[in-house]
């Protein structure tokens, strides 16, 4: 540890860190532009001056090292002017089609100007006229005029997918980035490239010109469309009730975990978010035939429980099968385990999930669900769901997700559903599967409930609801409760289970891998 | 009394050749420095030399060998022959007459620091200047002074010519480094310096084509005598290439600390028939200007400082009262501007952004606002850029706006 003293206040940091790393910690921001966490600095933006005692001229907070006795100064006048020059230059060369630019609003220059503005600007000339919307990707639009040449975009494509689409061409003022000939940015990992822009420069064609960003509101959660868990923000529009307009997500942002996901997603998680307002089920749906019961949450646990009680009294809980999958939280598999398994004894517990695909050695994993750890560490076995057992003994059937649709033709399905006395569906969307079904309870997703996932290296993370289930949809760990009570051996365990944080700690003191895990 | 050193033998025809130049006594000091002498005795004799480095920034070279560290990596030798700031001619004419000079300071170079491979980074313009280096080095190779254990001294060195593809920025040390490496060349945020992480992250010496000259006669005659032939504190002579309005344009190789007006009016032969002194650029375009009356002035290092300008690569150009000094600006910034590499940002953009200003004045549609505006815009690149190419754009705009506002002005 050194001693160093930034704006005449002395801190105890680590030695050999940056000037910028150490005031970071020292809760002083010092604006930047180039320079990014996850790359070595790079120097060029100049933005980061600092004047540091016994040195003639200012130096940069990115790379300058820190020494014993140090004492910068991040607010002097000689920085404060230098930075103001950064900045008109840059802005001297920039189109300000803030109007009408998508980085409004998370725009570093921007930021900037609120503190080093020079209000007034000296420049009379001609600015540079550039390409405004060249198409660089599949993803991404290309905006020269705004590019300030901090080159993160071009780090990311050396440093973290190793692909090198982007390049540096011409110079001086000419100086812009450029995919090589028409050789586009193609790669899984391309929409980070528009989040680190910290201009307008490369925009998401996915969010260009759909809503503006102050309108949107964030919520920190984790991607479940791989085994990864990366960390991710999701934006939306909060949506306007009282005109019926719902609410809406307009982007996924990465968010910073070294332990998972660095600063990094992958555009499969990033881009694959339409499912979370798309095609809902909203409803308690009830087939015909189970006309008696009404259309809500009480009666149609009640029912289930009914069913259940039944099966249970008869000692014949060995023809309730359960279908699963790996999208339930570490607390809803734990219910499941201990209603299911350890109360009931029930032994026709398969798991339908969305066919594995290709990973990456980045962060994409070949699951496409987010818990199978956690449901391996629970001790359920990750059994394939076989038709022919399901239609010989079965006479309840609880279905979690609709993944078996991934795996089995409609007809099929059906031909076998046909055949057992009691279907229910827990799902979150609208589909075929539907009408082949008794009840269908609507359930919420990972973004509108609590709980927690175990990522594919063991790693336990909670995530918190971003926004209100959609509809009349419910936490499965919600109804899951609910069931135990109604039915379970130990009724009062079940009562105290009122959150996910209650259900954790009963899966802590139950389930050594989650309480080594803590 | 000084004498001719690195240029005693230009007025011999052949030189160039091996043949001719063993027989005027070539390749004596490579004999003595790799038979007699260690490398720590040829460090501490460059040392007291007080060779200054004579590339522009004056660096002294013996104390930049001193910082290559004891790794257990490969080292290497960059000359840098890329030549490029504006009003320089000097490295060309020691390389075209007098080859063997520089194979001479780079193998005694290359010895001392423990280097075995040197590269000459030439000017891509330098076409035939490149030829007559490749065709030195097969004799030299021929004759056992390159390659495998040169003169049965265990020493093994290679020399690479690697020829620029012509950008200014490229004779920065660390953007020349980038070039070699088969980069773009754009310069390396430093520390780490290239003593210690250099060409292909390994310890690196960059020294330019004069200093590098100067090895062999400091080995042959001595640190004192070398010190003797300029200053104390700089060492030799200095290789002047005067340009501009004079009679006899050309190089003079004069001591280290010889008058401005001496080298104008003596040595050059003084301004043109009918033309007057107006200004004199003394170390290059990146120099501060000097005014007709402030060339009374000691060539050295120091002495420039004083003055607020710099001794850089002593490349004098000299300005008659007939040219205009606008024109003379719009020549700076439209050079500066045209050579930023487009890395960091005051650079690439001031200097665009001055050479516009300029630009509209040449055409009549400036202000004083505009010169106001220019000093200010040149003040905030001084100092702030990535590597000294901001500066050198900065210094000349800043000393002619202030020496010469009153003509600007006049031009409006």
């Amino acid at each position: 540890m050194v001693k160093i003293f930034i704006d005449e206040k002395s801190f105890e940091v680590e030695d050999g860190i940056t000037v910028f790393k150490a005031a970071k910690e020292a809760g002083i921001a010092i604006p930047h532009l180039c320079y990014h966490d996850a790359f070595p600095p790079e120097g060029s933006c100049r933005m980061c001056l600092v004047e540091i005692e016994g040195l003639p001229k200012l130096e940069l907070a990115c790379s300058t090292q820190v020494r014993d006795g140090m004492k910068v100064f991040t607010k002097s006048e000689r920085v404060v002017e230098a930075r103001k020059g950064v900045l008109e230059f840059l802005l001297a060369e920039h189109p300000l089609d803030c109007p009408i630019c998508d980085k409004a609003g998370d725009c570093k220059l921007q930021d900037y100007y609120e503190t080093y503005g020079l209000f007034e600007s000296q420049f009379r000339e001609v600015k540079e006229k550039r390409e405004k919307k060249a198409k660089i990707g599949k993803n991404l639009i290309h905006d020269e005029e705004r590019c300030i040449i901090c080159k993160r975009c071009v780090r990311f494509l050396k440093e973290v997918t190793h692909t090198q689409e982007l390049g540096i061409f011409e110079r001086g003022i000419h100086t812009s980035v450029n995919i090589y000939e028409l050789l586009p940015v193609d790669n899984n990992y391309s929409g980070n490239l528009a989040q680190i822009c910290p201009v307008g420069a490369i925009t998401d064609t996915d969010f260009r010109f759909k809503t503006r960003s102050w309108l949107l509101k964030k919520g920190k959660s984790i991607c479940p469309l791989c085994s990864r868990g990366c960390n991710i923000s999701i934006e939306y529009h909060p949506g306007f009730p009282h005109f019926q307009v719902p609410k809406k997500v307009f982007r996924i942002y990465s968010l910073e975990n070294p332990d998972v996901n660095g600063f990094w997603i992958c555009d499969l998680g990033r881009y694959g978010y339409s499912y979370i307002d798309e095609n809902r089920l909203d409803r308690i749906m009830i087939k015909k035939e189970e006309q008696k019961i009404e259309p809500t949450w009480e009666q149609s646990l009640q029912f289930i429980a009914e069913k259940i009680k039944g099966l249970n009294f008869l000692k014949k809980t060995s023809q309730i099968a359960l279908v699963l999958n790996t999208w339930l939280s570490n607390e809803e598999l734990f219910l499941i385990h201990k209603i299911f398994k350890s109360d009931l004894n029930v032994e026709s517990i398969f798991f339908a999930d969305r066919p594995q695909s290709e990973g990456d050695d980045i962060l994409l994993t070949p699951e496409r669900s987010p818990n199978r750890r956690g449901a391996q560490e629970m001790g359920l076995s990750i059994q394939p769901v076989k038709l022919e057992t399901l239609a010989t003994k079965t006479r309840l059937l609880l279905v979690f997700g609709s993944s078996i649709q991934d795996q089995f033709s409609s007809s099929d399905i059906k031909k076998v559903l046909d055949k057992i006395e009691t279907k229910i569906l827990f799902a979150s969307h609208s589909n075929d599967l539907i009408s082949f079904f008794d009840i269908v309870l609507p359930t919420a997703l990972i973004a509108e409930k609590g709980g927690s996932l175990t990522n594919v290296e063991g790693r336990i993370q909670k995530f918190s609801p971003v926004f209100e289930p959609s509809g009349d949809s419910l936490p499965e760990w919600m109804m899951l409760a609910d069931l135990g009570r109604e039915f379970g051996i130990n009724p009062s365990f079940y009562e105290q289970l009122k959150t996910p944080e209650a259900i954790s700690i009963e899966t802590e003191k139950e389930i050594p891998f989650f309480r080594e895990k803590k | 009394m000084s004498e001719n050193i690195l240029t005693q033998q230009f007025s011999l025809e052949n030189v160039f050749k091996i043949d001719e130049y063993v027989k005027q006594g070539g390749y004596k000091a490579v004999r003595k420095a790799l038979q007699e002498m260690k490398p720590e005795e040829i460090l501490e004799e460059v040392k007291k030399a007080n060779l200054r480095g004579r590339g522009g920034a004056g660096f002294p070279a013996g104390v930049k060998w001193g910082f290559v560290p004891p790794v257990d990596k490969p080292k290497y030798l960059c000359v840098n022959a890329d030549e490029g700031e504006p009003g320089t001619f000097k490295d060309r004419y020691i390389m075209s007459h007098n080859p063997h000079m520089l194979f001479e300071g780079i193998i005694i170079t290359s010895y001392c620091v423990g280097i075995h491979s040197a590269y000459i980074y030439i000017r891509g313009e330098y076409e035939s200047i490149a030829q007559r280096l490749e065709e030195g080095i097969s004799e030299a190779y021929k004759n056992g002074f390159l390659g495998k254990n040169i003169l049965n001294s265990g020493f093994d060195l290679d020399i690479i010519v690697h020829r620029g593809a012509g950008a200014y920025i490229c004779g920065e040390e660390t953007a020349l480094l980038e070039s070699l490496e088969g980069k773009r060349g754009n310069p390396r945020l430093k520390p780490p310096f290239p003593a210690s992480v250099g060409l292909f992250q390994c310890p690196t010496v960059i020294n330019n084509v004069e200093t590098i000259s100067n090895i062999p006669h400091i080995i042959l005659n001595g640190a004192e005598w070398f010190v003797g032939q300029g200053l104390a504190k700089d060492g030799g002579t200095r290789i002047f290439g005067v340009s501009g309005m004079v009679e006899k344009p050309g190089i003079y190789e004069l001591p280290i600390g010889t008058s401005l007006k001496d080298i104008i009016n003596v040595h050059a032969g003084g301004m043109k028939k009918g033309k007057k002194l107006k200004a004199v650029i003394p170390g290059g375009m990146s120099a501060p200007v000097l005014k007709a009356d402030e060339i009374d002035i000691k060539m050295d290092f120091d002495s420039l400082v004083n003055a607020e300008s710099m001794l850089g690569s002593a490349a004098i150009i000299v300005i008659d009262t007939g040219t205009s000094m606008l024109d003379v600006l719009k020549v700076i910034t439209k050079f500066y501007s045209h050579e930023s590499c487009g890395q960091c940002t005051p650079c690439r953009i001031g200097t665009s952004w001055i050479n516009k200003i300029v630009n509209r004045m040449v055409e009549g549609k400036g202000s004083k606002k505009d010169i106001d505006n220019i000093v200010r815009l040149a003040s905030n690149i001084l100092g702030h850029t990535l590597c000294p190419l901001g500066d050198a754009a900065a210094m000349p705009i800043l000393s002619l706006t202030k020496k010469y506002r009153k003509e600007l002005e006049s031009r409006l």
